[in-house]
């Protein structure tokens, strides 16, 4: 049947470029060797401070960036969805979104670097040159500052959805707009909030290009260190243990803020 | 008082979202050569792109592979929108979905890291064809999600109604179900499109010595320090995306449109 | 001669009989309603006429040709959906003109067949309209229109006006059964509505656990329901117990009554049917029953007056009048009025056993 034939692509694409690859990188991981444990790469990744340092920075950059994000998205998204302009202000939330991820970290390169533009400030005010570039600092800003519109849409579609007479209820009910907001609001919201965590969490979680770029080397985390081990030491076996630990991180946050509701699609997923 | 709270709030914030980006559209008018004084209005960093034969050659490939990778993944998202909504059981229903949100979900240097493996194993050269086979790859996912909801939401008497009105199984395809899906099909060679324009981590990682993308050359001339040439190209290209922008809104207010009012006509 | 036969028609979905032997006739020229209750097998069937189902065993004859196997697209029929099914993507004139232009048939025929039948449902002017700018109404109309404008010797017709309100339906019936006598082709109506098929059809198949139950004209099934299914679904009724004593003479709520029925055993164990306007109120002694009133209440046209008699069975009363008293009034009906069924009587026994008393 003619059908049939427009799936044959479609099935062959699942085949070759889903299902191969993680049973490749999969492969690529174990140790076929006499003598040593299949699983030696992932006993070594384990019983290395190195790398576990590296993975437990990794959750603390990620988690930070996360925390900040949410903390500035949520009130962002709250007042955004109680405006009368919502449709438009949320299009100029995601409009930098469809901008080259490189050009925004380019940018960041220009403010923060020695002869930038805060330095240059300074300089005017007589404060010596600082080191802004290439620390933690810049990195959890400029990271956060791509993160939080990936955070402020799932928010704001679940506080779009929540009934309003819920708000009506709790008022009619005695409570005020503080009690109103922290005993329905939030908790009818935490869906969005869940979907915001998990988008921002694991890109964040193995970003490398805004790593070598605004971090510098200092900052490195699961996402340098696959990429080091692929492109920089052709150690492909171990880059691929870093990569199928990343994998199950993924899924075991994807499962710990199961969401209930999808992201809403119309925003470029990222890094 | 509040609501002032909640407006100045949200200036602030989008003020913040938008200056580094005009910040660098700015200096890419500056006289100087770094992004920390602007001295004065000059077009020569635009000569200067202009006549970067290399850069141009860089963009034209960047937008050659969009094109041509959202265009197959595009077909190949269409026929697999219909596998998965011809299918009956649930349970395949939802193993197929979530085969096809693997590249979703999975972090790019997972997707950049296996590909690279898959594309050694097979004895695949890196360059033009692994870029575009890997951009059509993570874009087929997408193409999907934005064609099921609408196949979803298609009245199937509407088939019906074709065939008792003398069309054969093509003819229902060609003049029912194809112009019924356009709205969304366009918006999923869109986003593939945008996927592919902005991918860099899956591009560094299956691209070979003789073949760069925009976001490439971004990178590597951004960890030499600052070059006020790109600053010209961030602004052509923030002018193109805003285009860009403005075609999609367009699309999906119109297929948006289109699909309140299908529901609307089951009074 | 028939134009459409259905023979030994059955139907098996997922070991679940949805029509079971159906055998129909239907003759050129005229209205056919399927009436029947969700699930009772009537869109089934209309699905096996049309083309979209192939029936688990039996024929679909067309004008003395088996047609069975052949798909929707190679048959002379058409169909109006339940939800009209238009293409939101085509204009009004598009999708009156989709069937006509697959045909290939020339630009010119078609715009002067699509004027036409826009012109048969009132939208002369909407040729250009979306279908999201039509109302229910209006979109009913095309939906309409795009059927008939391929000139198929039956239309067949899917619920088509339970979308619509009230008054609009009743405007529908009176244009649908105007436009079948216009066109003169054969129309099969599909509905759950007894009133729709009562007021719109020359012919009404009365269809119940995928059997047909009993067809006929409005008035024979109105006057002489077959069974207590048809009895009740068609109409409201007032359904007891009874016994026939003897040919006219049947007993019921413990006294003895003239009736018009003939044919059936003595003594046999029947149900009896009263019209709820055939029961005139009168006074006690002029009653053949003596009820006591629970509740009337006023429907526009009439009141309907709930009573019981003393052997508390209920009856329900229609009447131009509100009942004056509410303890022991009289009702009074005709010989005529009382309807004699049989247990489980076959509607071809019916037949049979009417036509040996009834010339």
């Amino acid at each position: 049947m003619r059908k049939r034939l427009f799936y044959v692509p479609y099935f062959l694409w699942i085949v070759l470029f889903v299902v191969i690859p993680l049973i490749l990188i999969f492969m690529q991981s174990l140790t076929f060797d006499n003598g040593k444990s299949i699983f030696s790469n992932y006993q070594a990744f384990f019983s290395s401070g190195v790398y576990l340092k590296m993975t437990f920075n990794s959750f603390l950059f990620a988690f930070l960036i996360t925390f900040f994000s949410l903390i500035i998205s949520y009130p962002a998204a709250y007042f955004i969805a109680n405006s009368k302009y919502d449709t438009f202000l949320i299009l100029l939330i995601i409009l930098p979104t469809w901008i080259n991820l490189l050009l925004k970290a380019y940018a960041f390169i220009g403010i923060f670097s020695h002869d930038g533009s805060i330095n240059y400030f300074l300089g005017l005010l007589g404060i010596a040159p600082q080191q802004l570039l290439f620390t933690n600092f810049s990195f959890i800003f400029v990271a956060t500052y791509i993160e939080i519109p990936f955070m402020i849409l799932p928010i704001y579609n679940s506080i779009k959805a929540l009934d309003k007479t819920y708000i009506q209820a709790s008022e009619d009910l005695g409570a005020n707009k503080i009690q109103t907001f922290t005993k329905v609001v939030f908790p009818l919201t935490m869906n969005g909030v869940k979907t915001g965590i998990q988008t921002v969490f694991i890109p964040a979680l193995s970003l490398f290009m805004l790593t070598r770029l605004i971090g510098g080397n200092r900052v490195i985390t699961l996402g340098t260190a696959i990429e080091e081990h692929f492109l920089t030491t052709m150690n492909w076996s171990m880059g691929s243990t870093v990569g199928v630990i990343l994998v199950f991180i993924m899924i075991a946050i994807i499962l710990f803020t199961s969401k209930t509701k999808k992201n809403k699609v119309g925003v470029k997923n990222h890094e | 008082m509040n609501k002032l709270f909640s407006r100045i709030y949200l200036t602030i914030l989008i003020i913040l979202l938008y200056l580094p980006i005009f910040y660098l559209i700015l200096f890419a008018f500056n006289k100087g050569n770094n992004m920390g004084v602007f001295q004065g209005f000059t077009l020569s960093h635009f000569q200067e792109l202009f006549a970067d034969k290399r850069l141009i050659s860089i963009v034209i490939n960047t937008f050659l592979i969009a094109i041509l990778s959202s265009l197959f993944a595009t077909i190949i998202g269409l026929g697999g929108a219909l596998l998965i909504d011809s299918l009956k059981s649930k349970k395949a229903v939802n193993t197929y979905l979530s085969l096809n949100n693997i590249l979703m979900v999975s972090p790019d240097v997972i997707i950049g890291s296996s590909f690279l493996i898959l594309f050694t194993v097979l004895g695949f050269s890196l360059g033009f064809m692994s870029v575009l086979l890997s951009h059509i790859a993570f874009s087929i996912p997408i193409v999907v999600l934005m064609i099921i909801p609408r196949l979803k939401e298609m009245n199937r008497t509407m088939i019906d109604a074709a065939q008792d009105l003398g069309a054969t199984n093509f003819q229902v395809f060609s003049k029912v179900t194809l112009p019924y899906l356009m709205p969304s099909i366009l918006s999923g060679f869109f986003m593939a499109f945008t996927y592919s324009l902005d991918d860099f981590a899956v591009t560094f990682f299956v691209t070979g010595n003789g073949f760069e993308t925009l976001s490439v050359e971004v990178y590597s001339r951004a960890r030499q320090g600052v070059s006020l040439e790109i600053n010209a190209l961030s602004a052509l290209i923030f002018i193109f995306s805003l285009i860009m922008i403005v075609i999609y809104y367009l699309l999906s207010v119109r297929s948006k449109k289109m699909i309140k009012n299908g529901k609307g006509r089951v009074v | 001669m028939s134009l459409l036969q259905l023979k030994n028609v059955t139907q098996v979905f997922d070991d679940e009989v949805v029509l079971k032997d159906i055998d129909i006739d239907i003759e050129k020229g005229k209205f056919y309603s399927i009436l029947g209750p969700s699930g009772s097998g009537k869109t089934t069937m209309l699905r096996i006429i049309s083309g979209f189902s192939k029936p688990t065993s039996g024929q679909v004859i067309f004008e003395g040709k088996d047609i069975s196997n052949f798909p929707a697209n190679k048959r002379n029929m058409n169909t109006v959906f339940q939800n009209y099914s238009l293409f939101p993507h085509l204009n009004v004139y598009e999708n009156v003109a989709f069937g006509l232009a697959l045909k290939k048939v020339d630009e010119k025929t078609i715009s002067k067949k699509v004027a036409k039948v826009l012109q048969l449902v009132q939208l002369e002017h909407f040729e250009g309209r979306m279908i999201d700018e039509l109302s229910g109404g209006q979109q009913q109309r095309v939906a309409i229109a795009r059927a008939i404008v391929n000139e198929p010797e039956i239309l067949l017709l899917d619920e088509p006006l339970s979308a619509l309100d009230m008054k609009l339906r009743k405007n529908m019936q009176y244009e649908l059964r105007q436009l079948q006598q216009e066109l003169g082709i054969t129309f099969i109506f599909v509905t759950h509505d007894q009133e729709e098929a009562l007021a719109m059809s020359d012919e009404i198949i009365v269809m119940n656990d995928g059997i047909v139950q009993q067809s006929g004209s409005p008035v024979d099934i109105y006057d002489e329901p077959v069974n207590h299914f048809v009895a009740n679904f068609i109409g409201e009724s007032n359904i007891v117990d009874g016994q026939m004593l003897d040919d006219y003479q049947v007993k019921f709520v413990g006294k003895e009554f003239e009736c018009a029925d003939a044919g059936i055993p003595q003594n046999e164990r029947v149900e009896v049917v009263i019209r709820p306007e055939d029961l005139d109120i009168t006074t006690k002694d002029n009653g053949k029953l003596i009820v006591n009133v629970d509740s009337q209440s006023f429907r526009g046209d009439h009141f309907e007056i709930m009573a019981h008699d003393e052997d508390d069975n209920n009856w329900l009363i229609h009447s131009t009048n509100p009942a004056k008293e509410s303890m022991g009034i009289g009702l009074f009906f005709e010989p005529e009025d009382i309807h004699v069924m049989r247990l489980n009587e076959s509607e071809e026994d019916f037949d049979a056993r009417l036509e040996s008393y009834e010339e």
